[in-house]
C-alpha cells in the first residue's frame, strides 16, 4: 500500500522524461484530451471488433451429446485458415475480383483524370455545372445506384435495352460473360466523379506561374497537361488508385443487388459475398477467417502498390 | 515516450481485455433442450414476447390482448432480417417466448439449442390432432417433443392460363410427361410463348418439387444424419427440368416474384405457374386485368398416385428461456387453431393455415372471384393431404440451399446440369454439418 504513490510518480517522471519543452505535463494532457474523443471510439468500434474477428477465426465448433446436444467453440489453431486456402470458391472469387480490378480501376481513373484535366482548362465554360454533374453519382448510395442500373439492364423493362433493340442490337447485360462488366459499369458510374474531384482539387493547388513559365518556353496546352499537371498530381492519382484497390476487394453492394435479377451472380461471387454467405449459415469462425484473409490481401496489395510508386508519389 | 503513446498502449491492453471478455462469452454452453420444462400457470399477469414477419399480425395480437387481460402479448415484426434477429437474440440470451420459424429452419435452429420442449403442457400435445399431419411431424421432430406449433403452409398446385391452353387446344396435364408434351406444343405454335419459367435462384421452390417425388433428402437415425440430397428421386426431377431447359421450353431468366416475372406474365409470354397456396394473391394483386383467365389445378404427378409438395410456410416456436410455457401454449394454439384468428391472418397476411380447421373458413371454402369463382382452396386442401409426411429438412438447410442455387444457376447458364447441382448440394450438406460438428453420413 505504501509504495503506490512513489510508483505513480515514477510513471509520470518517465513519461515526461524526454520532453524538450518545460511544463510538458499539462500540454501532454491537453493533447491527450483532444485525442481521446478519436481514440476511444476507434478502440471500441474498430480495434475491438477486429481483434474479436481475429480471435474468432482461430476457433472451431465442437459438440457434445449428438446433434441436439451442446455445441461449444474451442481453439482450433489454423484449421479455419486451412479451409479458406482449400476453398476453390474463395480463390475463384478473388480471381474474379482481380479481373474486375485490373480492368475497371485503370479505366475509371483514366476517365477521371481526363475529366479533371478538361475541367482545369481555361477554355471550358460552365465549370461548376460540369463539376457538380460529374460528382453527383457519388451522392447516390451504392445500393440505390445498383437498383437503378438493374432496372436499366433488365431485358423485360429497360428503356435502354428497348432502345438498342430498335437499332438492331441485342445486348444481354446480365449474361454469364457480361454481368461482371455490368457491375463494373455501376462502380465506374458511381466513383468516377469522386476520383475526378480529388484529382481536380490537386490541380487547383498548382501555382499558375508554372503554366506561365511553360507557355513562355513554348509549351502547348497538351504538353502542359501531360508533362506538368499529371506528374505534379501523381500523389493524388496514387491515392485514388489505392482507394480503388481497397474498394474493389471489398466489392459487395453492386453484385449483391444485381444478383436479384441475374442468376449469373452466385452467392459467392465476390470475397465479401462469400464471407456473408458463410456467416449466414452460422459458420462465424469460417467467415471471420475469410474476412481476415481478405483484409491481409487488401493490405498487401494497397501497400505493395504504394511501395512501388512511392518514389514517384513522394509519399 | 509521450502520453499519447502510453494511452495507445493502454487502449490496446484494454482492447485485448475486451476481446478476452467477449471471448469468454463466445462459447455458450447451454443445457440441452431434451428435458421438457414444467408447465405451471403463472400467478398474476404475464407478458409474452412474440416475433414474426406476418403483415397485419398486430391486429390479431390486439384481438387476443382485448380478450385476455392476464396474458398480454407484445409483438415485434422482424421481417427485415428474421433469422439474423432471432440468432442474435439467442446469442445474447434474450430470445422472445415465441418466434416465427420456417419449417426448413427448424432443424438448424434446434442444433443451436433455440427451442424448449413444451410437451409438459397437455394442451400442447393435444394440439396434434388439429394440424395437417406433415406439419406436426416437422414441428415435433417426428413426435419427439413439441417445439413449435404449425402456423401456415404452402401446398403446391399448378396455376394455368386456361384461355391460352384453350386457344392452343391443350388438355390440363395430369402427369409431368403430359406437361412436357404441352410445353412442346406451345413452343411449336408460338416460339415467344413458354409453358413456365424455372428460377435457378430459388431452392425453396425446387425443394418443393423434390418433396413431391418422395425425395427424402435427410433422415435422422442412430444418432446421425443420413444425407441423400442427390438420390434417384431427386435426380429424376432434376433431369426432367434439365431437358425442358435444354430444349428452351422453359424460361430461366426470370427471378420468382420479380417485376420481370410479372411483366412476362403480363405480356402473355408464359402459360402456367407451378406455385404454392400463398401465390393466389400474388397474381390477383399484381395482374388484375388477367382476372378470369387463371385456373388452379393439382400439380402434375410422376406416377399414377396423387402426390404433392410444399413450398414455404412457418411455425410459431417455443423459444429457449421461455418461463411461461403454460400461457405461451394457450396463446400459440389460439393463434393457430382459432377460427377467428385464422380468418384474420388469412385476410390480412394471406396465410394459408396449417390447422385442419382452416379449410372450413368462409374465405377458404368459397369461390374466388379472380379465379372464375372457382373454389381454388379445395385444390390446395387436397394437395395438402397428399404431402409426404416423412420428409425432413436438414440442419444446415440455408447453406445447402445457397449452394444448390449457385450450381443450378450455372446449369441454367449452360455449365453443368441440375443433377450436378444436386451433387454439389450433397457435398455442401456434408461439409457444412461437419463444420457445425453435427454427425452426418452419406446415403439413406
Amino acid at each position: 500500500m505504501t509504495d503506490i504513490a512513489p510508483r505513480a510518480t515514477r510513471v509520470v517522471a518517465s513519461t515526461g522524461g524526454r520532453r524538450r519543452h518545460r511544463g510538458g505535463g499539462p500540454r501532454g494532457r491537453t493533447i491527450a484530451a483532444f485525442l481521446t474523443p478519436f481514440f476511444l471510439p476507434f478502440v471500441l468500434f474498430y480495434l475491438v471488433p477486429v481483434g474479436y474477428a481475429i480471435w474468432q477465426s482461430f476457433l472451431v465448433v465442437r459438440r457434445t451429446g449428438g446433434q441436439y446436444g451442446t455445441s461449444y467453440t474451442t481453439f482450433g489453431g489454423f484449421e479455419q485458415y486451412t479451409k479458406v486456402f482449400q476453398n476453390d470458391e474463395f480463390w475463384s472469387s478473388i480471381g474474379r475480383i482481380g479481373l474486375f480490378g485490373v480492368v475497371q480501376v485503370p479505366v475509371m481513373l483514366f476517365v477521371a483524370l481526363i475529366m479533371a484535366l478538361l475541367l482545369d482548362t481555361p477554355l471550358l465554360k460552365l465549370k461548376s455545372f460540369f463539376r457538380i454533374t460529374a460528382f453527383m453519382p457519388y451522392a447516390v448510395p451504392g445500393v440505390i445506384a445498383a437498383i437503378m442500373w438493374s432496372y436499366l439492364y433488365s431485358p423485360q423493362i429497360s428503356p435502354l435495352v428497348d432502345g438498342l433493340k430498335s437499332v438492331g442490337l441485342h445486348p444481354d447485360f446480365l449474361g454469364p460473360g457480361a454481368v461482371l462488366w455490368s457491375a463494373a459499369n455501376v462502380s465506374t458510374w458511381l466513383w468516377t466523379g469522386y476520383n475526378m474531384l480529388i484529382m481536380f482539387s490537386a490541380l487547383q493547388s498548382i501555382p499558375q506561374e508554372l503554366y506561365e513559365a511553360a507557355k513562355l518556353d513554348g509549351a502547348s496546352n497538351w504538353a502542359i497537361a501531360w508533362q506538368i499537371k499529371v506528374p505534379i498530381i501523381a500523389p493524388s492519382i496514387i491515392l485514388t488508385t489505392v482507394f480503388s484497390i481497397i474498394g474493389t476487394l471489398q466489392l459487395y453492394a453492386e453484385p449483391a443487388v444485381l444478383r436479384q435479377i441475374s442468376s449469373n451472380i452466385s452467392s459467392t461471387y465476390t470475397p465479401n459475398m462469400l464471407a456473408y454467405a458463410v456467416a449466414s449459415g452460422n459458420n462465424y469462425q469460417q467467415a471471420a477467417a475469410i474476412s481476415v484473409v481478405i483484409a491481409v490481401i487488401t493490405f498487401v496489395l494497397s501497400f505493395g502498390f504504394m511501395r512501388l510508386t512511392s518514389k514517384k508519389a513522394g509519399l | 515516450m509521450s502520453n499519447t503513446v502510453t494511452r495507445i498502449r493502454l487502449a490496446v491492453v484494454a482492447a485485448a481485455a475486451g476481446v478476452a471478455v467477449l471471448a469468454g462469452c463466445s462459447s455458450p454452453a447451454p443445457s440441452s433442450d431434451a428435458s421438457a420444462a414444467s408447465c405451471e400457470p403463472a400467478k398474476g399477469k404475464v407478458t409474452l414476447q412474440y416475433w414474426n414477419t406476418v403483415p397485419g399480425m398486430d391486429k390479431v395480437v390486439a384481438l387476443w390482448n382485448k380478450k385476455n387481460p392476464d396474458i398480454q402479448v407484445q409483438m415485434k415484426n422482424i421481417s427485415n432480417d428474421q433469422y439474423g434477429t432471432i440468432g442474435n437474440a439467442l446469442k445474447a440470451g434474450k430470445a422472445p417466448e415465441l418466434a416465427q420459424v420456417g419449417y426448413d429452419e427448424l432443424p438448424f435452429l434446434r442444433t443451436q439449442n433455440a427451442f424448449v420442449d413444451a410437451s409438459a403442457c397437455s394442451a400442447a400435445t393435444a394440439a396434434k390432432s388439429k394440424f395437417v399431419p406433415w406439419t406436426w411431424s416437422q414441428s415435433s421432430f417426428g413426435g419427439t417433443g413439441v417445439f413449435a406449433l404449425p402456423q401456415d403452409t404452402g401446398p403446391m398446385a399448378l396455376y394455368v392460363r386456361s384461355d391460352i391452353f384453350k386457344k392452343h387446344g391443350l388438355d390440363i396435364p395430369k402427369t409431368w410427361d403430359d406437361y412436357a408434351a404441352d410445353a412442346q406444343k406451345l413452343h411449336k405454335a408460338d416460339p415467344g410463348l413458354s409453358i413456365t419459367f424455372f428460377d435457378p435462384n430459388n431452392a425453396e421452390a425446387f425443394n418443393g418439387l423434390l418433396w413431391q417425388n418422395s425425395a427424402q433428402m435427410y433422415k435422422y437415425s442412430g444418432d446421425k444424419w443420413h444425407v441423400s440430397v442427390a438420390s434417384d428421386q431427386s435426380k429424376q426431377v432434376a433431369d426432367y427440368w434439365q431437358k425442358l431447359i435444354d430444349a428452351k421450353l422453359v424460361r430461366t431468366d426470370l427471378a420468382h416474384g420479380s417485376t420481370q416475372m410479372y411483366t412476362a406474365y403480363q405480356k402473355n409470354q408464359i402459360a402456367s405457374y407451378v406455385g404454392a397456396a400463398w401465390g393466389y394473391s400474388m397474381f390477383r394483386d399484381n395482374l388484375p386485368d388477367q382476372a378470369g383467365k387463371w385456373s388452379i389445378v393439382p400439380m402434375p404427378t410422376w406416377g399414377a398416385n396423387a402426390a404433392s409438395g410444399d413450398w414455404g410456410g412457418s411455425t410459431v416456436a417455443f423459444m429457449k428461456g421461455n418461463k411461461h410455457l403454460y400461457e405461451s401454449v394457450k396463446f400459440n394454439s389460439w393463434l393457430n387453431t382459432d377460427p377467428e384468428a385464422l380468418a384474420l391472418e388469412n385476410k390480412l397476411g394471406g396465410l394459408y393455415p396449417a390447422a385442419t380447421a382452416g379449410s372450413k373458413l368462409p374465405a377458404l371454402s368459397q369461390g374466388v372471384p379472380y379465379y372464375n369463382n372457382e373454389k381454388i382452396f379445395d385444390v390446395f386442401a387436397d394437395s395438402s393431404k397428399n404431402i409426404d409426411t416423412d420428409f425432413s429438412w436438414g440442419p444446415t438447410q440455408k447453406t445447402v440451399n445457397l449452394s444448390l442455387q449457385d450450381a443450378m444457376a450455372k446449369a441454367a447458364a449452360g455449365s453443368g446440369t441440375l443433377s450436378d447441382a444436386l451433387s454439389a448440394a450433397q457435398a455442401t450438406a456434408l461439409k457444412s454439418m461437419k463444420d457445425q460438428a453435427i454427425p452426418a453420413t452419406a446415403g439413406k
